[in-house]
């Protein structure tokens, strides 16, 4: 099975993960965006891997599992925050940092 | 001569007021009133006993050398410039620093006295030692920028000590206009050393005065066709006439009397407004270089002492008539070393001193009695009430007036019989001498007459006090009193120290005279005949004044007083008002200096600064700011775009081939080499090129080569299109360029 | 994708050469997954009730993980199921029970230039991308090595991860911490907070009121200028 196969799909995995983030409203949807990118990421890492024959590969994506649920958990407490103080979870309406 | 025998730790005298002011400025606060009148006193006293030694032990032995001489240290060095902080003391340095440290010292005593009231009595003192100190320096200075060092210093303390009441702004202003005008001065002084260096490249009173008796550096025409030696003696006498209050830079003086009255008698009158005189005889031996720059030191001072006199008739404050008083006499010194007596300006200065500074005590002694007012018109009848204060007084008035026996007498004389006798103006300014000479007879009738006013207004006849100050009047303390007894014995046989060697046929009794030939020159001989009728003349004025005072207002304001007031309304009202000099500089100078700066302020304060560069950048600042926060939208999913967008912008451009801007294109004949490789720079490898040269989609060359040939089938015009591909990334960059082979333009 | 693919070149790969591994069995379980996948992340991007978008992406870690297993990943696909589609995606669903709203409106217009610039970058950087993946020539296709038996297995990867990576797994562990810290910090009851700060006002208008007979709000409305005053006052007010 040649690994260019499983770099499209990561590449299209990625995309469609930007898509998600740089698109949707939803701040959960977004960070799910997020998931689906660094998933596209791991993937890509254990093609590699395999094709050169290298464990670091999994390594790393053992990793980015790792900042993955960091960053979900940190992601996920930032939105509860911010939906207990403005009752939204929508970004268009969390531009604090302008006014 | 060893050099053991010139060597003196001169530096100790003025290093002990400066110490003591030192730790005055650290502890005063916390001392006692005795601990710091110990310290300042001591300081002064020690620095006294220092002098005192150096001067009468060891400058006799040193004084064929040239004095004492002591180098602290190597000041500043630059190429031809060689400056050491350094110390002499020869008779004319020496004689002025017994004077200070002496009136110095008594003057401490007398303010522990007159201060001893005051809530800033530690400060007071601190300042009188620093002040002490600078002019210390000014008169022991080796150099000019040693000297110049102490000239500021002393400014610089005058300023404080005039302001020294600064909760009152008159006081504080005072202090700023003496502070100014000295500026002014000193920027002429300032002058007068650069071009002293120019002249001779050395800045050292003793090399100075071996160049100029030498002559050529001086002598040369500078300016204008004047020689060099008359610019300095002009340029530093604007100096003199700041520190020294002469015409036309006079008018800080009489509103120095803002400060206490012990400042006045020190500095306003016996030390630092003579700074300039001793300045002038100081540099001699340049001076008489210049006949027209001693007629001018000459007339400004003889017209100066006038002048002030006959302000001085018409002043109703004690302190302002002193002041005038002492302007005049500062005229008087100006006057003498002007006609080239060195040393008889020097002898003004060294009796002006005490009795100068004796009247300025009895002033404050007198102030002090009569609850702190100075309005003789409110004065009176204390003979009696002030014994002592009267006797002193008595005795410095006759003294300046120039009664016999008594000091002013002998060094007034020397003046007004040098004026006349003086042959340093030759042939073609004979004149100077004689004017002077009767400008400076006039001024002496003019202070015997003003001094005598003030004599009778304030201790004959009734008092004109009311009797609420009436009946504080008493007799100062003995603190004030002792150092006004020591100065009237000054004051009183001063002048003894200079019996002019004409009188007598004795030479060497001009003890002052003779001792100050070393540093100053010989003193001008003056024949017995001469010397007589200038003396009598003298005697004769002094009675006059005092007579004609005693006539107008002995026992108090008397008829012809009022008549001659009736007589002559102007002329009194002119010299009440001080002949209106302040509002003149006020008119000429102050004023258009005002709207200039009003004028500065509204354009260029107002318009440039604030509005086009203050406000300008903050426009600037605000419009950038309105820009770039239109990329500040908070919105995190753009902040997000914009990386990605940024991210494929890099992308795009970082995977492009590089290609140079224009081909290079070589036409022969129909033939043409291209070279699309970028100059200098080795092709990168992987690039293929394809070569189109005549832009119809078939490329005629490809390879990996950046250069390529072809011959066209026909001349004319052609297009050649080059592509240039890197198969690393799959991107291509192209080049085009039109050719015309007949002409062999490119486009 | 394969434009340069110019003919005459000798070894080209065609689009058929590139395009035969699918035949095969294994290609055949890629295509499947690799379709699955696919949907199921399209799904989860485009779902308005947040529940199924969940759902979908907990498929789409399924069939990465199933992916990972045919790469012989197998500790990997292990990982993805439980901490994936485990724990990391209960927390989301716990979150979607907490914030519960449904969206009205899929995608917001402000600024959808911008975003939709950003989309069509990722598209240039994926066409770019996949540019240099896809092999030209039949002879540089890659194709995996055999892998040894141990490849992917958690002994192996262990021995490297505590060999050669120990401070990265260190470092990633405190980073974890910091993460349980910062979500208990940004998350935690600002309740709390508000009614601390109640309570100091109402401290400080008491304060106020006994001293100046004059009444202050209750909370001064940005008062700064109130502040130092109101804070010095409320250390003496504290006492009463």
């Amino acid at each position: 099975m040649p690994s260019f196969y499983y770099l499209i799909l990561s590449f299209a995995l990625f995309l469609i993960g930007t898509t998600g983030v740089l698109l949707r409203r939803n701040a959960l949807v977004v960070l799910m965006g997020i998931e689906l990118q660094l998933n596209a990421g791991n993937l890509a890492m254990l093609t590699y891997s395999r094709a050169l024959n290298d464990e670091k590969g999994h390594v790393f994506a053992f990793l980015i599992i790792a900042l993955a649920a960091a960053e979900a958990a940190v992601g996920l407490a930032i939105l509860v925050g911010l939906f207990r103080n403005r009752q939204t979870i929508n970004l268009d309406e969390a531009t604090l940092m302008k006014r | 001569m060893n050099a053991s025998e010139t060597m003196f730790n001169l530096r100790l005298i003025p290093l002990l007021p400066f110490l003591g002011a030192t730790l005055l400025f650290f502890f005063g606060r916390r001392w006692s009133r005795e601990t710091v009148l110990a310290v300042a006193a001591g300081a002064i006293g020690g620095a006294a006993l220092v002098a005192f030694d150096a001067f009468f032990t060891r400058l006799p032995v040193a004084a064929e050398a040239g004095g004492l001489r002591d180098v602290v240290w190597s000041w500043m060095a630059t190429g031809n410039l060689s400056v050491d902080l350094a110390f002499r003391m020869d008779a004319l340095s020496g004689l002025l620093c017994l004077v200070i440290t002496f009136i110095g010292f008594l003057i401490h005593i007398y303010s522990a006295g007159y201060m001893a009231h005051d809530p800033d009595y530690p400060r007071f003192f601190a300042y009188l030692n620093l002040f002490c100190g600078s002019m210390l320096v000014l008169v022991l200075g080796d150099s000019l920028p040693v000297m110049f060092v102490g000239w500021e210093g002393v400014g610089l303390c005058s300023y404080l000590l005039i302001g020294f009441w600064y909760h009152e702004t008159a006081n504080a202003d005072a202090g700023k206009k003496a502070f100014i005008t000295n500026r002014i001065g000193d920027f002429g002084f300032l002058i007068g050393i650069f071009l002293t260096f120019q002249a001779t490249g050395t800045l050292r009173f003793s090399e100075i005065t071996t160049m100029a008796t030498a002559g050529s550096a001086f002598t040369a025409p500078f300016w204008l066709g004047m020689p060099m030696a008359f610019w300095i003696g002009t340029f530093l006498f604007i100096g003199a006439a700041g520190k020294s209050a002469q015409l036309p830079l006079y008018v800080w003086l009489p509103d120095a009397m803002a400060g206490p009255t012990p400042v006045s008698a020190l500095i306003h009158a016996a030390t630092m407004v003579t700074a300039g005189v001793y300045m002038v005889a100081r540099m001699h031996a340049v001076y008489v270089l210049s006949p027209a720059a001693l007629a001018i030191v000459a007339v400004v001072g003889a017209v100066t002492a006038l002048f002030a006199a006959i302000i001085g008739f018409a002043q109703n404050d004690f302190k302002k008539v002193l002041a005038y008083s002492t302007v005049s006499q500062l005229g008087f010194m100006f006057a003498g070393v002007g006609t080239a007596n060195f040393s008889s300006g020097v002898f003004h200065l060294f009796t002006h001193a005490f009795f100068k500074a004796g009247l300025f005590l009895c002033a404050g002694s007198i102030m002090h009695a009569m609850s702190g007012s100075g309005d003789i018109r409110k004065m009176g009848g204390l003979r009696k009430l002030t014994p002592w204060t009267h006797a002193v007084f008595v005795v410095c008035w006759l003294a300046i007036c120039g009664v016999p026996i008594f000091s002013g007498f002998f060094s007034k004389d020397a003046l007004v019989a040098g004026a006349f006798a003086t042959e340093v103006f030759g042939h073609d300014m004979a004149w100077v001498g004689p004017t002077v000479g009767t400008i400076l007879l006039l001024a002496a009738l003019g202070t015997a007459f003003y001094m005598s006013r003030l004599y009778f207004l304030v201790f004959s006849g009734p008092s004109r006090a009311d009797a609420e100050t009436r009946h504080h009047i008493h007799e100062s303390p003995p603190s004030m009193v002792g150092p006004l007894v020591v100065l009237a014995v000054g004051a009183g046989l001063g002048g003894l120290l200079g019996i002019p060697g004409g009188l007598f046929g004795h030479p060497e009794w001009n003890l002052l005279g003779h001792m100050l030939e070393p540093a100053v020159g010989v003193e001008l001989e003056v024949a017995h005949s001469t010397e007589l009728l200038f003396m009598g003349i003298s005697t004769v004025l002094a009675l006059t004044g005092i007579a004609l005072a005693n006539l107008f207002y002995g026992g108090g304001y008397r008829a012809p007083a009022a008549k001659f007031a009736a007589a002559f309304p102007g002329f009194v009202q002119l010299a009440r008002d001080k002949f209106r000099v302040d509002e003149f500089y006020g008119a000429v100078i102050i004023r258009p200096l005002r709207k200039l700066s009003l004028a500065l302020f509204r354009i260029v304060d107002r318009v440039i600064i604030d509005q086009i560069l203050v406000g300008g950048t903050a426009a600037l600042v605000d419009i950038l700011g309105r820009i770039s926060r239109a990329f500040q939208v908070g919105d995190a999913q753009r902040y997000m775009a914009a990386f990605a967008i940024g991210a494929a912008a890099l992308i795009f451009f970082a995977t492009r081939p590089t290609v140079p801007a224009a081909l290079k294109v070589v036409v022969t004949g129909t033939t043409v080499s291209v070279d699309a490789g970028r100059a200098g720079k080795a092709s990168p490898r992987g690039l293929t090129y394809s070569f189109d040269f005549d832009d119809d989609g078939r490329p005629e060359v490809e390879g990996g080569s950046s250069d390529a040939r072809y011959t066209y089938d026909k001349g004319g015009a052609h297009t050649i299109r080059v592509t240039v591909t890197d198969p690393r990334w799959n991107t291509t960059s192209s080049l085009k360029q039109k050719i015309d082979l007949a002409t062999g333009e490119q486009k | 994708m394969g434009a340069r693919t110019a003919a005459g070149t000798p070894g080209a790969a065609s689009l058929g050469d590139l395009l035969a591994p699918l035949a095969s069995g294994e290609g055949v379980i890629f295509l499947i997954l690799a379709l699955g996948i696919v949907a199921m992340s399209i799904v989860c991007m485009t779902r308005k009730n947040p529940v199924s978008a969940v759902m979908s992406l907990v498929a789409t870690f399924f069939g990465l993980a199933a992916l990972y297993a045919t790469l012989s990943a197998h500790f990997l696909a292990v990982l993805q199921v439980l901490v994936y589609a485990g724990a990391i995606m209960v927390l989301f669903i716990f979150v979607v029970m907490i914030v519960n709203r449904e969206e009205t409106t899929l995608i917001s217009l402000r600024g959808i230039f911008w975003r939709v610039g950003g989309v069509v970058a990722g598209l240039y950087l994926l066409w770019v991308f996949a540019g240099i993946t896809i092999p030209d020539q039949a002879s540089a296709v890659v194709v995996p090595v055999p892998a040894s038996d141990t490849f992917g297995t958690v002994a192996s990867i262990g021995d490297i991860l505590f060999r050669q990576f120990l401070f990265p797994f260190e470092a990633i562990s405190l980073l974890l911490l910091v993460a349980i810290v910062g979500g208990v910090v940004v998350s935690r009851s600002a309740r709390k907070e508000t009614d601390a700060v109640l309570a100091a006002d109402k401290r400080i208008a008491i304060a106020h009121l006994s001293s100046h007979d004059s009444p202050v709000p209750l909370i001064a409305p940005g008062g700064e200028g109130d502040d130092g005053h109101a804070a010095a006052t409320a250390g003496g007010g504290g006492h009463h």
